[in-house]
């Protein structure tokens, strides 16, 4: 077992299981969050799980997660505005938090991968899930107030 | 040793499962199921399957809790109507 399953096993299990915790617990607000960090938390475990096995195609898995994540906390957004509406989630700190595990997980990454197809790969997953996570988390906490409603 | 990814992936799966059946709200039991696919996404990626992994994402991610939400606002929307 390398050193980078061990990390992708921490990020999982750690992440990942609190994540699983706060979406089983609590509040309507803090569950939504919970959701939209899994994604953000999942993303970067597997990101490591791809390194740990030497399959560069695994990145795919990262890739598409990053795109989807984002994309069905945006559906919780839309489709649970009412409840939410009342008192909205507001979680910049964890979500700054997860960015910066991921910015972390993709740069240690790019230092082991090297100049290469891959590198851009990466790269391109960390842009799209910390864009896409900023994003969801703008909408759950009532930010694109103009497109509510119907 | 490479098995604790899949031992931690399988008591993720199995937790998040549980709570799946126990949560009695549909809209928090979507956010379960949305939490669900992404971690039998990374269940599959363990036990080296990332093709299914992929297309568990695009299920289990987005299109379950769409079609649960949808369902449960077109419940509520005729309830509201009979009253």
């Amino acid at each position: 077992m390398n050193s980078w399953l061990l990390a992708g096993t921490v990020v999982l299990g750690g992440g990942v299981g609190a994540t699983l915790w706060g979406v089983a617990t609590g509040p309507l607000r803090r569950r939504v969050v919970a959701q939209n960090l899994s994604t953000a938390l999942a993303c970067p475990g597997l990101l490591l799980l791809a390194q740990g096995y030497e399959r560069p195609s695994y990145v795919d898995v990262a890739l598409v997660l990053a795109l989807l994540g984002p994309v069905g906390t945006l559906v919780f957004a839309r489709l649970l505005t009412d409840e939410l509406a009342a008192d909205p989630p507001r979680a910049w700190g964890l979500t700054w938090a997860a960015a910066g595990l991921v910015a972390a997980v993709v740069l240690a990454l790019c230092v082991a991968v090297g100049p290469s197809r891959e590198l851009v790969k990466i790269l391109l997953t960390g842009a799209i899930l910390i864009g896409g996570n900023v994003v969801a988390s703008h909408a759950l906490s009532g930010g694109f107030a103009e497109v509510r409603g119907g | 040793m490479a098995d604790a990814v899949i031992v931690v992936a399988l008591v993720l799966v199995a937790g998040c499962a549980t709570v799946a059946v126990a949560v009695r709200d549909p809209a928090r039991q979507a956010l379960v199921l949305a939490v669900l696919g992404v971690v039998l996404a990374v269940l599959f990626t363990a036990v080296q399957a990332p093709d299914v992994a992929l297309s568990q994402l695009a299920v289990g991610g987005a299109l379950t809790p769409l079609l649960l939400l949808l369902s449960v606002r077109k419940v509520k929307r005729r309830k509201g109507r009979e009253r």
